[in-house]
């Protein structure tokens, strides 16, 4: 045979190699897999944060800049407000203006995704059977139910999977493919202050790899390959300087994990609580994991430190348990797939069945029906993932959708006010609030950027959400025009009795009250006495009202 | 000439003896250590109800029904903790609250001692490892032990690992020893039946010197789940056990059986504790298959409950100190160029004696004045209600009062006549109805103000900082008193026609009275 023919045949070998691989059931599942991951991850925005993110880039684009100081808030509005997510922010506002609400939750779902395959395409370095490959990214899409959603963070957790994925198959191939972190963080730096997670993961694997060298941990990289590593991560953390906000960006982040208040009083950063269906598959994932550690007795120095320092962030707070699906999944796919032997066996013995012999020869379905079995099977579960993204993105701002988890129809009535009002909102809904109400002159008491609000706030807020004594006055003395608050909630029914407040407004999901002495001088809008029965306002006036929900 | 071999064997006898004191010597330190970790005041609120609950049975019997507050019970009353709550009574009433917090200490002590005798023979730990292990599970516990019916169960628990040790080492006459303590652990406290388990796990998954000691240990385990029977449940103990434990409602509003919250020190020192167990296991090859089940099913509770740490903490002890001791004899000690763990293995008597007299000492210069009587009336008067109680019997005895569920149990110890408490931490006996009417008020739920009424609640003892205490001024109540020790005030309802405040309530309430 000539060269040429010798080519062309080894290159239809290879193909067709391929070829067969995929269309066996291993790689349908991986590929099945790869679909059900998008699942998970798309969703509505539920975000409380998104609607001030959505306006803040509105402003930054009407300025052409970023803002010196907090727009939305009557409490503390000399308070500097480093933008840190100024660049997603701005995505927003370009993304909304072009596609609405759809493609915004298109983009972050797609994002998302991309995220959960850097995890698997890094596990695929170590070359995990399919089957351990498929079922640890199963386990982990579903161990990180609790956090999934169409929001800022999901970028970090991209972003951080990347950083992770260029660095393992930096030591464990070299090559220059490395250096493309550092563009990333630059990047990243203006997207969102978690780039110092990555920042974090680099440090801990160097360290990590210098320690276990000492410790003679198995697989240890090669120390040609640590050193370009210690420069890229000099270079990831200088380039991240270059932002609006400067070298200061550095240390914002550890803010919010030194901030008390933070810490103690919004709920996305207490302590998982296994009692929560969504939390226990997380719960065992961690459990299995560190079984599987101590069963196996060999792990890389990287692997355990990067599962040590996200296993005791995810526990401090729930909204890490999206670093350990990126950092700890690959080591949960290694080592359950070193542990897959030694499990097949324990259950051939439990059934006390000798081990079989692999058969001499396997008798496939000819190519051309594997091939096309697969893509019908692929091709009908890519549907199922297109018919479940598709009414997500259909969901416009107006909308039941967002009316039954945000004061839609109480913003509605309030923009109908003369004058600008001083409003005590809840703080998961001062996010909408700034979006809806804040071309108008209205402030708020409250929103979601907790750093710029500082603690001192967040503890005089806690006291009134908790109605504790002095709430009153915390109100009043903070020049309150209004309060809006959701029904059935303690403060709700508290100014409901109290002589010093009168209602003003009322629907399913929402109350508002103003000060005896000053509902003269406001000329609010009445209660509207109906609305459209089609209308969204008209529609959840049909719904009971909610429970109340905490922030 | 050869020296004869008597010699050589009295010489490793003295040799073996004199091991044996310096380990105990290491032991002593450290139980010393623990006692002052573990002696607390009446810290868990749960004490008080338990208090009264003993002095009503040692007077006139279990009760059959709730004996306390005026809310309808759903159930008959649980007598299950009959045994520890006459125990309680009889301490408090023989040497006041600081011989209680000293017997309860010293439970605690015996729990993380037998912990480290539980360590096997053959691994001849150094008597340091088993210090530092015995240390370690001494700060863990620090968050959980005090005057509760849980260190029965923690005592109870090391009694059965120790057990259960000598029992692999072939001394099968200790686990006869096993239906008497299960007797009496059943009659103070749930948790003998995590007991039971382990001795199920050591049945399926230790391998004894021969097949008959299984049998045996088998046999043991099975009269202990019959001596259990013996308390004023009867059969429905273990019915009532898996209730407690799979109840959502009790799980939902008791803080011991929530998630462990990972911002508080406790739970902090618990995950230290967890990791150090875990990188131990791996790094010296690994525990055992019951060890590693137990271990794993324990973290899996507590994760669950964090009611159950104190259980895992004794549970690891054993395993810090085998594994502390291997992981140091396989890596760390061939580095630094000792082949063995460098501290003599041999203490001079007089020396180590010298140095457990002087921590005595210091050990008792530290709890002794914990234990007194101005202690423990300062303790109460600062974290109870007392002054604001003592209010109450003067001005308003035998009418009803609204209290929080913690603050409750209090009350039952200062009013264990008349009827007048509203609920306090039982919700086993009270039910869902009467939980969810406390709730309605605690959480200002919209009926709030008709279970208010419904029970003809006139009076209230509240935290300064309670949301009761701004609702019920938003109402028009009006503030007796108030104490700034405990930072709690007395509110009685208005007067009917009395003008409602257009103001919230101010902390402390201008012009209010001491209580």
């Amino acid at each position: 045979m000539s060269s040429v023919a010798t080519a062309v045949h080894e290159r239809r070998s290879g193909f067709r190699e391929r070829l067969d691989s995929l269309t066996a059931p291993s790689g349908l599942f991986i590929a099945a897999v790869l679909i059900i991951l998008a699942l998970p991850v798309t969703r509505t925005i539920q975000d409380p944060d998104f609607w001030w993110h959505l306006r803040a880039g509105q402003l930054i684009i009407q300025h052409g800049g970023l803002l010196g100081n907090d727009p939305f808030t009557y409490t503390v509005p000399g308070n500097h407000w480093t933008m840190h997510e100024w660049l997603n922010d701005v995505l927003f506002a370009i993304e909304y203006a072009i596609g609405g609400m759809g493609l915004i939750v298109l983009v972050l779902s797609a994002v998302t995704w991309a995220g959960l395959v850097c995890v698997m395409q890094k596990a695929r370095l170590r070359r995990p059977g399919r089957g351990a490959l498929g079922v640890g990214m199963l386990i982990a899409v579903v161990a990180g139910f609790p956090i999934w959603g169409p929001r800022v963070q999901m970028i970090t957790f991209a972003f951080a999977a990347l950083t992770l994925l260029l660095v393992e198959r930096h030591l464990m191939r070299g090559g220059k493919a490395i250096w493309w972190l550092v563009p990333l963080f630059l990047v990243w730096s203006n997207f969102h202050s978690g780039f110092v997670i990555g920042l974090g993961f680099i440090a801990i694997i160097l360290v990590a790899e210098l320690a276990g060298g000492w410790l003679h941990m198995p697989d240890p990289a090669s120390t040609a390959r640590l050193r370009p590593l210690l420069f890229v991560l000099l270079g990831c953390t200088a380039v991240s300087m270059i932002n609006p906000n400067g070298p200061t960006i550095l240390l914002y982040a550890l803010g919010t994990q030194t901030s008390g208040a933070q810490q103690s009083l919004i709920q996305e950063w207490f302590s998982p609580n296994f009692h929560d269906w969504e939390v226990l598959i997380y719960g065992a994932m961690l459990l299995a994991l560190v079984m599987m550690i101590v069963a196996n007795r060999h792990i890389r120095a990287r692997d355990a430190a990067l599962v040590l320092v996200t296993g005791t962030l995810s526990l401090q707070s729930a909204r890490h348990i999206a670093l350990l699906v990126a950092a700890a999944t690959p080591v949960f796919i290694d080592q359950l797939a070193m542990a897959t032997p030694r499990l097949r066996s324990a259950v051939r013995r439990m059934r006390r069945r000798p081990a079989t012999p692999q058969p001499a020869v396997r008798v496939q379905p000819p190519l051309l029906f594997r091939a096309t079995a697969s893509a019908l099977v692929v091709a009908a579960l890519g549907g199922i993932a297109v018919a479940w993204l598709i009414p997500k993105m259909q969901v416009p701002a107006y909308s039941l959708v967002y009316a039954r988890e945000f004061p839609v129809c109480a913003a509605q009535w309030l923009s109908g006010a003369p004058e600008p009002l001083k409003i005590f909102n809840q703080y998961g809904e001062g996010g909408y609030l700034s979006y809806k109400l804040s071309s108008r002159g209205d402030k708020l008491y409250i929103f979601g950027d907790a750093a710029l609000m500082g603690d001192a706030l967040l503890y005089q807020y806690a006291k009134v959400e908790t109605a504790q004594p002095g709430w009153d006055s915390i109100i009043r003395n903070a020049d309150t025009d209004v309060v809006l608050y959701d029904v059935n909630t303690p403060l709700a029914d508290l100014m409901e009795h109290s002589a010093g407040w009168v209602k003003v407004y009322q629907d399913s999901l929402s109350v508002a009250f103003v000060a005896t002495d000053k509902v003269a001088s406001l000329h609010l809008p009445p209660q509207p006495a109906a609305y459209p029965p089609n209308s969204v306002c008209g529609q959840l006036a049909k719904t009971p009202p909610s429970g109340g929900a905490p922030t | 000439m050869q020296p004869p071999d008597i010699v050589v064997i009295a010489d490793a006898d003295r040799e073996r003896r004199s091991e044996n004191a310096t380990r105990l010597a290491w032991i002593g330190a450290a139980a010393i250590v623990v006692l002052v970790l573990a002696v607390q005041p009446f810290r868990n609120t749960d004490v008080w109800w338990n208090l009264a609950l003993g002095r009503l049975i040692a007077s006139s019997g279990i009760p059959a029904q709730e004996p306390f507050s005026f809310l309808p019970a759903a159930h008959s009353w649980i007598g299950q903790q009959w045994l520890y709550q006459v125990t309680l009574a009889g301490l408090v009433g023989a040497g006041g609250a600081g011989l209680a917090s000293l017997a309860m200490g010293l439970v605690a002590v015996a729990a993380v001692v037998l912990a480290a005798l539980s360590v096997p023979r053959s691994a001849r730990v150094p008597g340091p490892w088993l210090f530092l292990a015995m240390l370690v599970t001494g700060v863990v516990l620090t968050g959980v032990v005090g005057v509760s019916s849980t260190e029965i169960t923690v005592l109870g628990v090391a009694i059965a690992l120790f057990v259960i040790s000598r029992w692999r080492e072939g001394t099968s006459a200790a686990i006869w020893g096993l239906p008497p303590l299960f007797l009496l652990w059943a009659n103070m406290d749930g948790g003998f039946a995590a007991g039971l388990l382990l001795l199920v796990g050591a049945v399926a998954w230790l391998r004894p010197v021969s097949p008959a000691n299984r049998r045996q240990l088998a046999v043991a385990l099975v009269v202990s789940a019959i001596a259990a029977l013996a308390n004023p449940l009867g059969p429905g103990i273990y019915a009532s056990v898996i209730a407690g434990v799979v109840d959502p409602g009790a799980a939902a509003h008791l803080a011991g059986w929530a998630s462990p919250n990972f911002h508080d020190w406790s739970a902090r020192l618990f995950e230290a504790e967890v990791i150090l167990v875990l990188i131990l296991w791996t790094v010296s090859g690994g525990p055992d298959r019951f060890s590693a089940i137990v271990g794993f099913a324990l973290l899996m509770a507590t994760f669950f409950a964090e009611e159950n740490l104190g259980i895992f903490a004794i549970f690891v002890a054993p395993q810090l100190a085998v594994h502390g001791a291997r992981a140091w004899t396989r890596h760390v000690a061939p580095r630094i160029g000792h082949p063995r763990w460098s501290a003599p293995r041999h203490v001079h008597p007089i020396a180590s004696s010298a140095v457990l007299v002087a921590m005595t000492a210091l050990m008792a210069a530290v709890v002794v004045p914990r234990l007194s009587a101005s202690a423990a009336a300062s303790y109460q008067a600062t974290n109870y209600p007392e002054a604001a109680a003592g209010y109450v019997a003067t001005h308003f005895p035998g009418q009803r009062i609204y209290t929080i569920d913690t603050w409750g149990g209090y009350l039952t110890y200062r009013f264990p006549n008349d009827r007048v408490v509203f609920l306090y931490d039982q919700p086993a006996v009270f039910g869902t109805t009467a939980l969810d009417r406390y709730l309605a008020i605690d959480q200002l739920q919209p009926n709030w103000i008709h279970v208010l009424g419904s029970e003809h609640i006139q009076h209230a003892i509240l935290p300064a900082d309670a949301r009761e205490a701004a609702a019920l001024h938003v109402l028009g109540w009006l503030i007796d008193c108030y104490d700034t020790t405990s930072a709690s005030m007395v509110m009685s309802a208005p007067a009917p026609g009395t003008p409602l405040p257009a103001t919230g309530l101010l902390i402390p309430p201008p012009g209010a009275s001491t209580c």
